[in-house]
């Protein structure tokens, strides 16, 4: 309990961490807005749930670096040393910091969904167009979930590569490049990729992709987050702080 | 029983031998200070005691045990590695409140510490603004949260005023007499000399000698000077008694290995020769401490 408090203080403690969030929520903001105020009312109705959450691929890079710099700060600023002089018992650490970062995902994420659906939705009802409510929800839940897992997936990521830089680059490879490139020279692999997975999660793909379902896509994204974060604890244990 | 004890710790990273078979231990009650050139060993061998790198053989024990075998390591070792080691947005109190609260300590502690250290003034001040010796005093009021047994700094004086380091002086001093066991690292023996009870100097990641700062200067073995109108004629006599003898320029000046003060005094009478100045060079601790590490070098 103490080292999760600790890790807690960590985060609301510098600006970045509001700087991030705020900045997700501008970005999502005017994004949610501008789609639905300014698109064509035919390509809306066409569109359906998928234009409210066409932001998503730019929250998840806000919600991923929050959590990739979780983990990475530490390494970056040395305050590694007084964290594992504190807490020797360094999977701890990482523990606490995985579990303020699902906190933190899962406050981001509801933001995220307050401020799409709070301006998207009403603008989309100023203007005529209904949504399909079902849809809606499913889609909320799977971008909630995305959001989630990414800011996970950065705390497990930085835990295991440490340097910041490195696990950024890293991260937006995997989430926005990697799993397009593959899908684009045919190989089904890519499609088990985080970015895509993320896709497949939110539960309205574009038509011209080949995506998982949107439970196997949040399973495979989840698995990531599993796999990374056990590495990440087994290697920080094993590791030298020097 | 010494609170800190290095037994035999190597420490090697692939073909860099960072401490080589080193042994020494530190008493409670006193301030040790822990003596080599850059790259001597000296953080390498504190990290082995804080359990941030493991030895590759020996032992680096902290009151009898590895560091991560400590039930309570915040009240049993206070440790500041770097003063640079802190978030720089984050204000002093934040971050002495995020080392607390992973130690199960109040805030109220934050707080005392802050006092302790004289900042304060400057607790809600963001880091990055804070001078050199604020974040010396910073890091030293992190190792003091847990009120800890054991102190280790790593050269804390480094970067500090006259007057920080006047203060880092009595602090440590004050600390120690409460009975803790103070162990300071540095490059600089000027630094610390007037602070520390005893000394470990180390060079290349060996140990070089353990005591206290006399013991420093006793191995010394600097020439007598000897002044004397007659230099030559004396000269003549100690070189046929065995004495090895080197002139510095002046013609009444000479300095001699290898004699006694009381040999070159006893063959001067002998043979009538008036002497005005017959000593020991003195030599200062900064000499020995120099003449100790020297030889050793600083990058392997």
């Amino acid at each position: 309990m103490n080292t999760l408090k600790s890790e807690w203080l960590k985060l609301i403690s510098v600006r970045t961490t509001w700087a991030l969030l705020g900045a997700m929520i501008l970005i999502e903001g005017l994004t949610a807005g501008l789609v639905t105020g300014l698109s064509d009312i035919a390509d809306l109705k066409r569109r359906d749930v998928a234009t409210l959450i066409i932001g998503t691929h730019l929250a998840i890079v806000f919600m991923f670096t929050l959590g990739a710099l979780l983990s990475t700060n530490e390494f970056r600023h040395g305050t590694a040393n007084s964290t594992f002089v504190v807490t020797p018992k360094r999977e701890r650490v990482i523990a606490a910091k995985l579990l303020v970062g699902l906190t933190v995902g899962i406050v981001g994420a509801l933001l995220y969904i307050a401020v799409n659906a709070g301006l998207g939705l009403s603008i989309l009802s100023s203007r005529g167009i209904d949504v399909d409510a079902d849809k809606a929800v499913n889609g909320y839940i799977g971008v909630g979930v995305g959001l989630v897992l990414g800011c996970l997936f950065g705390v497990a990521l930085g835990a295991l590569l440490r340097n910041q830089i490195l696990t950024v680059v890293v991260g937006m490879v995997l989430f926005l490049l990697a799993g397009t490139a593959a899908l684009f020279i045919g190989n089904d692999v890519g499609q088990y990729f985080p970015g895509e997975s993320l896709l497949a999660l939110q539960g309205t793909p574009g038509a011209d992709k080949t995506l998982l379902s949107q439970t196997d896509g949040g399973f495979v994204l989840a698995a990531y987050c599993v796999v990374l974060g056990i590495a990440g604890m087994i290697f920080t244990r094993q590791r030298e702080i020097t | 029983m010494a609170e800190i004890t290095v037994e035999r710790l190597t420490k090697r990273y692939g073909e860099t031998l960072a401490v080589d078979d080193l042994s020494f231990t530190v008493d409670a009650g006193c301030v040790t200070g822990f003596l080599g050139p850059n790259g001597s060993g000296k953080s390498t061998t504190l990290r082995a005691l804080l359990g941030l790198v493991r030895p590759t053989s020996g032992r680096a024990l902290v009151m009898g045990r590895p560091f991560a075998e400590l039930t309570n390591p915040v009240e049993s070792v206070g440790a500041a590695l770097d003063a640079h080691d802190v978030h720089p947005g984050r204000s002093g109190r934040g971050h002495l409140r995020t080392i607390a609260a992973a130690a199960g300590l109040p805030t109220s502690r934050v707080d005392e510490v802050l006092d302790m250290v004289e900042l304060t003034p400057a607790r809600d001040r963001r880091v990055k603004g804070y001078s050199m010796g604020m974040r010396q005093r910073l890091a030293l009021g992190a190792a003091l949260l847990g009120d800890p047994k054991i102190l280790m700094l790593d050269e804390p004086a480094n970067g500090l005023d006259p007057q920080g380091m006047r203060w880092l002086r009595d602090i440590l001093v004050a600390l120690a007499a409460e009975g803790r066991a103070v162990l300071i690292s540095s490059h600089v023996l000027s630094e610390v000399e007037q602070t520390v009870d005893s000394v470990v100097v180390i060079g290349a990641g060996r140990l070089v000698m353990q005591g206290t700062l006399s013991d420093l200067v006793r191995g010394d073995r600097r020439p007598a000077l000897v002044r004397s109108p007659r230099a030559d004629e004396l000269r003549e006599l100690l070189e046929a008694a065995g004495a090895s003898v080197a002139v510095d320029g002046r013609p009444d000046s000479m300095h001699v290995h290898n004699a006694s003060l009381e040999q070159i005094g006893t063959l001067a009478a002998e043979h009538g020769i008036p002497i005005f100045e017959l000593t020991h060079e003195v030599a200062t601790l900064e000499d020995r401490f120099l003449e100790l590490t020297g030889e050793s070098g600083n990058v392997r």
